[in-house]
């Protein structure tokens, strides 16, 4: 039995030919790192806020809907959130010269129960701000409810976080909120907005 | 920049209608949504809108820890953070409804009973006029509903002044106690009902009856506004029939039976209660306000005793409440006539109610309807229309109070026309040489008052009275024998003894013809003399402070700073009998928001008259008025400018447009996306301008566990919104010059499918 041994000629790649090659990978790479830069820009790009009468400023991630119109002094919540709407707000109250940051949260503890459904305090705890300002750190989860009767929605767990501290004869109230399921990971956003805020 | 401006061409679209201008721009694996083309031309009347905006209203009591109904009703959502207008007989607790919540259910699916969704509580009520506001309060788990996130289904009021008779008109309630779905009934105006409290338009009357369950529903007209309210309050029977439904063991015996208490439904109704009554509640409702008197009584009126009516006479016209004329018969083609009665010891509560029978058959067009007593405690009223024929025939008018035949008086239309003995136009005033000074039979204090009447065909040698009373007693009588002058005018006279001034108080003339009552008419003499015109009430002004005391040594204020929280209403008076029927009225931008007539019960001269208008927060921005009446007598006024002195405009008032729903899709699996948002920008902005600033926004709506959502507030007509919707993990959708138009039809139902990214 024979063999017939097929063979090709071996094809040798010219130099100009291995260049175009690796351009074209190189490229592709390059491509592909300046997309995910380009992502990562959009999603992490910030806007930022100022409110002179309240004394705030604060970078909030783009695209997310900006709110002055309620008891807050700005509320930015992340609309595309097929849940509950990430949400983050600074809030303003005066406070009296003998009143605590502790006077505060009682405070808060005591309304919220009242419009927000299971509203369960998790951890209460001192911190340190960025800029070396004492403050206080409230852990709490509530149930959402839809407030359209009409619709049929099932009721979403919110776990919150508020920063508190005391200043200039007013209480700083920061509060975060997220779908209870994704709320580790959108903290990082929280954070970041807790080193832009000056006040 | 956001997502969308990053990526235009992600753009898409989601649906459209012939004239509905919608870009399908669906690039880069964005799938084009199935549309609907819609071609019907949509009725004036949104019937889905109004449907969803009716509410089936419960009292309940708490016996035993278990919630048991006490009344029954139908209201109305007339805004978007839940404010309700019913009835006030069924929902502000008394006697018959006697419970301490109210429970407001909703018609979640067009077809099906209404689904209890809140408790509410008594914002505003009218007692007499039976009308009351329910403001939604907390969920039915006890916690407290943010009204501010509310974006229910609501109607716009509508003007009950424009109605006409014969117009069509829609009534919509609930049949019976909460067993069947919303029903919608068609009728027309049959007759308007006079009333002092209301002029001729009173009271609206419809041909179709209206079963009882469906009062403090609500009647609309082809625009869709409401027009009015379907009244009665059911008289209570002794026992439970058909009027009356057991429901519950309210007595905790283990039985439901006679024993236990009925739920009052009443019988078929068709009086309705014109839209025009509500507004001064829904603005005192809305502008989040308090209205106290200061200023405490210091005389006790009398009180007691069962109510009443007597000396029940017909006219043919009234003139600021008095009767021109009394007749006892009328010719063919009257279109026109009042029953006056005297009252005494009628409250809120009393219910009264006009049976009227034309040659002894009930006559449902002219008579009223069981209906709360909306007059005051004390005096004259008359009940009657004006503009409609009387068919010929003799007439029986029976008035009943609390299900009890109280009066009657009977005439025959159809009597040829004849020059009738008559006295008519009484007309009062202080004498002063040839003339008579007053207003609107308002006298100040003097000596002599005059009254100035009309005769005719008044045959010589006829025995005539007058007749003069101060309050109940007799002050003067003269029986005397006509005799004619060349005049049609005749002038009466009556001064106090001893030349001492009259005293203030109410007064009346009747005036006999051959022993019967030929005309009649009440004044007050009340206030001092100021030129022709009576003072009564004077040195009306606004000021603020924090204490009475302060308020009455500030100078008078006529503009207030934005942050106000209190302002005094003060005024001083003069020669006020106790008694005296005055009326305060505070209104806002032109539009009342306290209405209410009292008898005076103080003494009768003195000083600093005080009212509070209050708010917790501040005093929202507006110009504010007062204004003082005796009668029909406006006889002091001032007003008072907060901040700009105009309130801030709703941009939620607007009930009108067409109603986006629909469902958010996944494209490949077209199964529901949950929790998406769909943004409607306002027509001020395209999808390029948007910041992702919420004053931006026109509306929205999220998506349920099924992908349905609905818009909170209707589009308008030919504006040119934006939308945008986004999703995590789904390619963006928007468009821009999404219209809709008169041939749209409403509510729009859209699908919109998005594609994952």
């Amino acid at each position: 039995m024979g063999f017939v041994e097929i063979t090709g000629r071996e094809q040798v790649l010219i130099r100009q030919q291995r260049l175009g090659h690796f351009l074209t990978i190189l490229l592709i790479v390059l491509g592909l790192l300046y997309s995910l830069n380009l992502r990562t820009g959009v999603v992490s790009s910030t806007v930022p806020y100022t409110d002179l009468q309240a004394g705030i400023s604060v970078n909030y991630p783009a695209n997310w809907l900006l709110d002055t119109s309620g008891d807050y002094v700005f509320r930015v919540r992340d609309m595309s959130r097929t849940g509950f709407k990430t949400t983050l707000q600074v809030t303003l109250r005066p406070v009296g010269p003998d009143m605590t940051e502790r006077n505060v949260l009682d405070s808060l503890n005591i309304t919220r129960p009242i419009s927000l459904s299971t509203y369960d305090i998790q951890s209460v705890e001192q911190i340190m701000l960025t800029s070396e300002t004492p403050a206080t750190l409230m852990r709490y989860t509530y149930v959402d409810t839809e407030t359209n009767p009409f619709l049929e929605s099932f009721p979403i767990v919110v776990a919150g976080e508020d920063i508190l501290t005391l200043s200039g004869g007013q209480a700083i109230i920061i509060t975060f909120r997220a779908d209870a399921r994704t709320f580790d990971q959108d903290r990082a956003i929280f954070l970041q907005f807790l080193r832009t805020l000056e006040f | 920049m956001n997502k969308l401006q990053n990526d235009k061409a992600r753009r898409g679209i989601l649906v459209h209608t012939p004239k509905i201008i919608i870009f399908l721009l669906f690039i880069m694996m964005t799938v084009i949504s199935p549309v609907f083309a819609q071609t019907t031309t949509i009725p004036e009347l949104d019937l889905d809108r109004i449907r969803r905006a009716t509410v089936y209203v419960m009292q309940t009591r708490t016996v035993g820890g278990v919630p048991i109904i006490t009344c029954v009703g139908s209201g109305t959502l007339i805004d978007r953070s839940g404010l309700i207008v019913t009835n006030a007989h069924n929902t502000v607790t008394n006697s018959a409804c006697a419970g301490d919540s109210i429970v407001i259910s909703l018609s979640i699916l067009p077809d099906e009973p209404p689904v209890p969704s809140y408790y509410a509580e008594v914002a505003q009520s009218n007692i007499g006029q039976d009308l009351a506001l329910l403001r939604i309060s907390r969920e039915l788990n006890g916690r407290v509903v943010n009204t501010d996130a509310l974006a229910l289904p609501f109607v716009e009021l509508g003007d009950s002044s424009n109605v006409n008779l014969d117009q069509t008109i829609t009534i919509v309630g609930y049949p019976d106690v909460g067993n069947s779905s919303v029903q919608t009934l068609t009728g027309t105006v049959s007759s308007f009902i006079a009333e002092p409290i209301g002029g001729d338009r009173s009271w609206m009357k419809t041909d179709t009856p209206i079963p009882g369950t469906m009062t403090g529903g609500g009647v609309y007209n082809q625009q869709g506004q409401l027009i009015g309210i379907p009244t009665t309050v059911p008289v209570r029977p002794l026992g439970a029939d058909e009027t009356c439904l057991l429901l519950a063991d309210t007595n905790g015996d283990g039985l439901v039976n006679n024993r236990d208490s009925c739920v009052p439904v009443g019988g078929f109704i068709n009086t309705i209660r014109p839209s025009n009554f509500i507004r001064p509640l829904q603005r005192g409702a809305t502008l989040g306000i308090t209205l106290q008197r200061i200023t405490q009584p210091l005389v006790q009126l009398e009180t007691g005793g069962d109510p009443a009516v007597s000396r029940l006479f017909i006219a043919p016209a009234e003139i600021d409440g008095m009767p021109t004329t009394v007749s006892g018969s009328m010719p063919t083609g009257t279109n026109s006539l009042y029953l006056f009665f005297d009252y005494r010891n009628m409250t809120p509560d009393t219910i009264y109610e006009l049976r009227v029978t034309i040659d002894d058959r009930p006559s449902p067009t002219f008579s009223l309807a069981p209906v709360r007593w909306s007059g005051g405690q004390n005096g004259l009223w008359y009940i009657g229309s004006r503009g409609q024929v009387y068919p010929n025939g003799i007439y029986r008018f029976t008035l009943y109070i609390n299900g009890l035949a109280s009066g009657s008086r009977e005439i025959i239309i159809g009597t040829p026309q004849q020059n009738t003995p008559s006295f008519s136009n009484i007309a009062f005033g202080i004498e002063d040489g040839e003339n008579l000074y007053g207003r609107n039979n308002i006298l100040p204090t003097g000596i002599v008052v005059n009254a100035r009447f009309i005769y005719r065909n008044i045959p010589e040698g006829a025995a005539w009275s007058e007749i003069w009373y101060y309050g109940d007693t007799i002050i003067r009588r003269n029986d005397a024998t006509w005799t004619n002058d060349e005049r049609d005018t005749r002038i009466l006279r009556v001064e106090a003894p001893g030349g001492s001034p009259l005293p203030s108080g109410r007064y009346r003339l009747e005036l006999y013809l051959d022993g019967l009552l030929g005309a009649t008419s009440d004044f007050v003499v009340a206030g001092a003399r100021e030129g022709a015109f009576p003072r009564v009430f004077s040195n009306l002004r606004f000021t603020s402070a924090d204490s009475l005391q302060v308020a009455v040594n500030n100078p008078s204020v006529q503009t207030f700073s934005t942050t106000t929280r209190e302002i005094y209403g003060l005024f001083d008076w003069e020669f006020v009998a106790p008694g005296t029927l005055w009326r305060a009225v505070w209104s806002v931008d032109n539009i009342p928001f306290f209405d209410q007539t009292l008898p005076w019960d103080n003494i009768e001269t003195g000083q600093n008259f005080a009212m509070l208008l209050s708010s917790n927060d501040r005093i929202p921005d507006g110009t504010y008025r007062l204004q003082l009446f005796i009668g029909p007598a406006l006889l002091s006024s001032f007003e008072a400018k907060v901040g700009i002195g105009q309130l801030a405009i709703d941009p939620f008032a607007q009930a009108t447009g067409v109603q986006m729903n629909g469902y958010v899709l996944d494209a490949e699996t077209r199964v529901g996306i949950p929790n998406v948002s769909v943004i409607i920008i306002s027509e001020d902005y395209s999808v390029e301008d948007f910041e992702w600033r919420a004053d931006q926004i026109y509306t929205m709506g999220t998506t349920d566990r099924n992908g349905r959502f609905q818009l909170e507030r209707p589009l308008q007509l030919k504006l040119p919104y934006s939308v945008i919707i986004v999703a995590d993990g789904y390619l963006t959708v928007s468009a821009d010059g999404v219209e809709v138009d008169n041939e749209t039809e409403n509510p729009l139902e859209v699908v919109i499918v998005m594609t994952k990214d």
